[in-house]
């Protein structure tokens, strides 16, 4: 007899568990439209987009979030969401579900018209990044207290993963490309690693408290990618600016017109914009999959019993396919962006002696 | 399209919270999980280091004594050598010795032998001579008993004599 080891069990909970829930709270959040009929588009994009509630698995409830505005005449508003559910309005306040803003809070200020004001919400995304930060520093501070009491150990189990993670990074990547500055530049590049990482795994998460599309939004890997920027040009040395806007290319191309300086400042400005959509588009297009592939199953409906049975295999199938494949992804778009960063920081990390010895060349 | 919409406040959200855990982890993680790690890494090259020196020396003390084994093994063979051939020697000699002694013995025993001898001829000789003259004295009575034969026997000396001279 065929007996179940620990692991396959665990795998096959976890195969359950990303299939069953997005089957759910599809279902839960399709239930609404059910009278006139499945609006594919919109339910897809109400999934990678950020929102000001939380919805809660196996029930039509959701759990409402602190929005924070402030309004044309410069007030701070804060209130719960829940006010502002089923498009009622509070303290001049509503969620528009038409034009440019849809989905977010408006306002309406004296004269009647709409008008989008600064949003601080804490919004599921926010509340996402939250509970990232509280996971990460948890294991983290976790497994330096574990470093404490035990030195000279190797650590087990989950702290032993963890460690299998920060040598990956560290000794792989870091190491052999900053070699001497690695120390300087490891903990930025540590923590945006494994923040990227995490925040990739709670949305494969479909549920509660996860399912946040948040590294496929693309404010946050523009927030990372400009930090990565920042890293890289603050603590850029004298040779790479130098490098940057009086390359060692002849004097033509340099004087009177600057063709070489442009063409240097404008790659450096692609690299963190490559880093962005780079991470977006991988992330969001493994959410986007798993939702098309589900709502296959629900657009086919239509076309009777038997068809939508054959739709629902082939798209479980192939949803539990790619969601195996994304999680793989999870990990290869936080080590890539992270490597990136690596090799960014380290092109600007630009010596005198290694001047000299291009100069010799 | 609302999806390529940067969002302000999550954008501020986001600095805020990765600049905490940023901070954090900085000043309390990071360190001290990199010191470990490299402190670990250093630790277990030095014990590869110190294990492969071990092996070292002891293949080199396995070789040192099999070297000291050969060695005594050999001087066993070679004091072994010696001592039978100082047997021999020792040998050789006692017998040379004792053919030497042997041999003045003997050479003692032939002298005395041979003194003896020539004591003992000396003796009969003497005896014989002796027996002889008392024999020759009864004979010269007897043939001086008759005087003719007297008077040849005196010529007949006589004549011995001056042809002697």
């Amino acid at each position: 007899m065929y007996k179940l080891t620990n692991i396959n069990k665990r795998f096959i909970i976890l195969l359950v568990m990303l299939l069953v829930f997005p089957l759910t709270t599809l279902q839960a959040s399709s239930h609404a439209d059910e009278e006139e009929g499945l609006n594919v588009k919109e339910l897809i994009f109400h999934h990678l987009l950020d929102s000001y509630e939380w919805e809660l698995p196996c029930t039509e409830a959701k759990l409402p979030l602190p929005i924070i505005v402030r309004d044309y005449q410069g007030e701070w508003h804060i209130f719960s969401s829940a006010r502002l559910a089923h498009g009622a309005e509070y303290e001049g306040f509503t969620i528009t579900h038409e034009g440019d803003n849809s989905g977010k809070v408006v306002g309406i200020d004296a004269d009647g018209n709409e008008y989008r004001p600064l949003d601080f919400s804490i919004t599921k995304n926010v509340s996402e990044i939250m509970l990232a930060t509280v996971i990460i520093l948890t294991l983290l501070l976790s497994l330096a207290r574990w470093y404490k009491k035990n030195p000279n150990k190797a650590p087990r189990k989950l702290f032993g993963g963890v460690e299998l993670l920060i040598e990956m990074v560290y000794v792989e990547v870091i190491k052999p490309i900053l070699g001497a500055d690695a120390k300087r530049f490891a903990p930025y590049l540590l923590t945006i690693f494994f923040f990227i990482f995490t925040i990739n795994l709670i949305g494969m998460v479909t549920v509660f408290p996860g399912g946040a599309n948040l590294s496929g939004n693309i404010a946050v890997t523009l927030v990372l990618a400009l930090l990565t920027f920042l890293v890289v040009n603050i603590f850029g040395t004298k040779h790479y600016w130098k490098d940057l806007f009086w390359p060692e290319v002849p004097m033509f191309m340099k004087f009177p017109l600057p063709i070489m300086p442009v063409i240097e400042v404008f790659g450096a400005l692609t690299k963190p914009v490559a880093l962005m959509i780079r991470l977006f588009a991988n992330m969001m297009g493994g959410h986007m999959i798993t939702l098309v592939l589900i709502s296959l199953i629900f657009i086919f409906a239509a076309l009777g019993q038997a068809v939508q049975t054959g739709t629902a295999v082939f798209s479980i199938l192939f949803a539990l396919f790619m969601g195996v494949l994304h999680l793989l992804i999870c990990l290869i778009q936080a080590y890539v962006f992270t490597m990136l960063s690596t090799i960014f920081i380290g092109l600007a990390q630009i010596h005198g002696h290694k001047q000299e010895h291009k100069e010799k060349k | 399209m609302e999806l390529f919409k940067p969002e302000l406040g999550l954008s501020f959200w986001l600095l805020i919270l990765f600049a905490l855990l940023f901070i954090v982890a900085a000043k309390y993680v990071w360190p001290i999980i990199l010191k470990s790690v490299d402190d670990r890494a250093d630790l277990i090259d030095k014990g590869v280091g110190y294990a492969q020196e071990a092996q070292k020396q002891l293949a080199s003390a396995t070789e040192n004594a099999q070297k000291l084994l050969n060695d005594a093994h050999r001087q066993q063979v070679e004091i072994l050598q010696e001592a039978a051939q100082m047997k021999t020697r020792i040998i050789e000699e006692a017998r040379s010795a004792a053919s030497v002694e042997a041999k003045k013995v003997m050479d003692a025993a032939a002298q005395s032998i041979e003194q003896s001898r020539r004591a003992a001829e000396e003796q009969f000789r003497a005896e014989v001579s002796g027996f002889a003259l008392q024999i020759a004295e009864k004979l010269v009575r007897k043939e001086l008993s008759d005087d003719k034969k007297q008077k040849e026997i005196i010529d007949e000396m006589l004549k011995q004599i001056e042809k002697q001279n």
